[in-house]
């Protein structure tokens, strides 16, 4: 890995000595966990000012909770142990999460972290959009104490987020749902290694009527600079009693709000109808696991 | 400013004045003339670098040597330490899965770390598990063929 101004590689034992070193280097320090985008980064010449490399792995940030208020999932924790969490692999309401974890390698699984995922603030990311559809939260440490900065306002820019210079991510709090809810992720891919095309996440809570009371949808890769969620495709959900009409209406509503990028991966043209057919399809997945 | 560090691979321990940047793959490669572990694309997109971390298969080439310092490291070396071909590794000779080989260090790594958890594992379980990995010879039914050997009861 070319780092061409890389000095030191620090290890701190404690988050005071995280935020020592972040104030030593300022800008010119990286946090890192499992190391698997900083290649992304490199390569695209982000990292050339990079003096000082922060792994953030011996802080104990690698637990996954789950109480009554919801989850709470550290910085540190793998893809691989989230994805073994009993209520990740079995409800509902987390299935946008479960859906995201199907995709990476193994080899990414076993090294990339909660935390890293979002912070990297790529918005090509599969997993950091199911936290988005779930009303995330990013607890971020500085040196005046924590900070709470929900997942919706995270994403500033490409590879940019809401975090100041001094400020690193220890957890990502997940809320509990306070009625009947479920969720789906879904994407497009050229092949398991590759970032996403396009992605979807979804939410869907019911009230105890069947009614529709609050939805998410978020569109990802290469729908913008960041991920976007997408609240005229939400309004023709809310309210409704859900049926495959409204999940299509509602797909049609996403792919009207966005004006997606071409690359070498897709055209913008086909970026657009994927988005209608990834959320319908989330839509209805969401719908088929609230039914379960 | 370079680091001396202990990595503990294939049961043994090597003391490795390591720099800020180096990665695992590095390290292995060219301070310890481990060659097994291939270098192939170095961006964690091939995965004929894999190796074992505390028995789970990581990419070395994204992997910080300085990172693992203390924790078991295994490689495609230490697999066979006596010289045997394991059973799985004997599988790819006997299912005809190595072409140019160049992926083959780095696919058995993959696969043994499936059949370490998995004894008998579905076709799709064997398909996700190399998901991570590139072949450009075999279209993967060899390798595949090969695993599902090695899992036979």
């Amino acid at each position: 890995m070319a780092l061409p101004k890389l000095r030191e590689f620090i290890t701190p034992a404690d988050a005071q000595g995280v935020l020592n070193a972040l104030r030593n280097y300022q800008d010119r320090a990286l946090i890192v966990a499992g190391g698997t985008f900083l290649h992304g980064l490199e390569s695209r010449g982000l990292l050339t000012h990079v003096e000082a490399l922060i792994d953030i792995q011996r802080l104990g940030l690698d637990y996954l909770e789950s109480g009554k208020d919801g989850l709470k999932l550290g910085a540190t924790a793998l893809f691989a142990d989230l994805e073994t969490m009993p209520e990740i692999r079995n409800d509902p309401w987390l299935g946008a999460i479960k859906d995201a974890l199907v995709f990476p390698p193994v080899q990414v699984k076993n090294a990339a972290t909660i935390g890293g995922s979002v912070a990297a603030s790529c918005p090509f990311f599969d997993v950091p959009i199911s936290f988005m559809c779930l009303d995330g939260v990013v607890k971020c440490r500085g040196s005046s104490g924590m900070r709470d900065i929900p997942m919706q306002e995270f994403f500033t820019g490409l590879f940019a987020n809401a975090m100041e210079n001094g400020e690193f991510m220890v957890e990502l709090a997940i809320p509990r749902p306070r009625t009947r809810s479920a969720s789906a992720f879904m994407k497009v891919e050229t092949n398991a290694n590759d970032l996403a095309i396009l992605n979807a996440a979804v939410r869907i809570d019911v009230d105890e009527s069947g009614t529709c009371s609050d939805a998410r949808v978020i569109a990802g890769g290469g729908v913008g600079e960041t991920p976007i969620r997408l609240s005229d495709a939400e309004q023709v959900l809310v309210r409704q009693r859900l049926t495959p009409e409204i999940c299509a209406r509602a797909g049609l509503s996403a792919k009207g709000s966005v004006n997606p990028i071409s690359d070498h991966r897709a055209s913008a043209a086909y970026r657009s109808e994927m988005t209608r057919v990834m959320v319908n399809r989330a839509l209805r997945q969401a719908l088929d696991r609230l039914r379960q | 400013m370079k680091q001396i560090v202990p990595l503990h691979i294939n049961g043994d321990i090597h003391e490795v004045a390591i720099e800020p940047g180096a990665t695992l793959l590095r390290v292995l490669r060219e301070h310890l003339g481990l060659i097994g572990t291939k270098r192939g694309c170095d961006s964690g997109g091939c995965g004929c670098c894999t190796v074992h971390l505390d028995g789970k298969a990581v990419y070395s080439c994204m992997t910080f040597a300085l990172q693992v310092a203390g924790r078991k490291i295994t490689t495609i070396e230490g697999l066979s330490p006596d010289g045997r071909l394991n059973r799985l590794q004997d599988a790819f000779v006997e299912a005809g899965a190595v072409q140019c080989g160049y992926c083959t260090c780095g696919m058995i790594m993959a696969a043994q770390q499936l059949l370490d958890v998995t004894q008998t594992p579905t076709e799709e379980e064997i398909r996700r598990a190399i998901a991570g990995n590139l072949c450009r010879c075999t279209g993967y039914h060899k390798i595949v063929a090969a695993i599902k050997l090695a899992s036979a009861p």
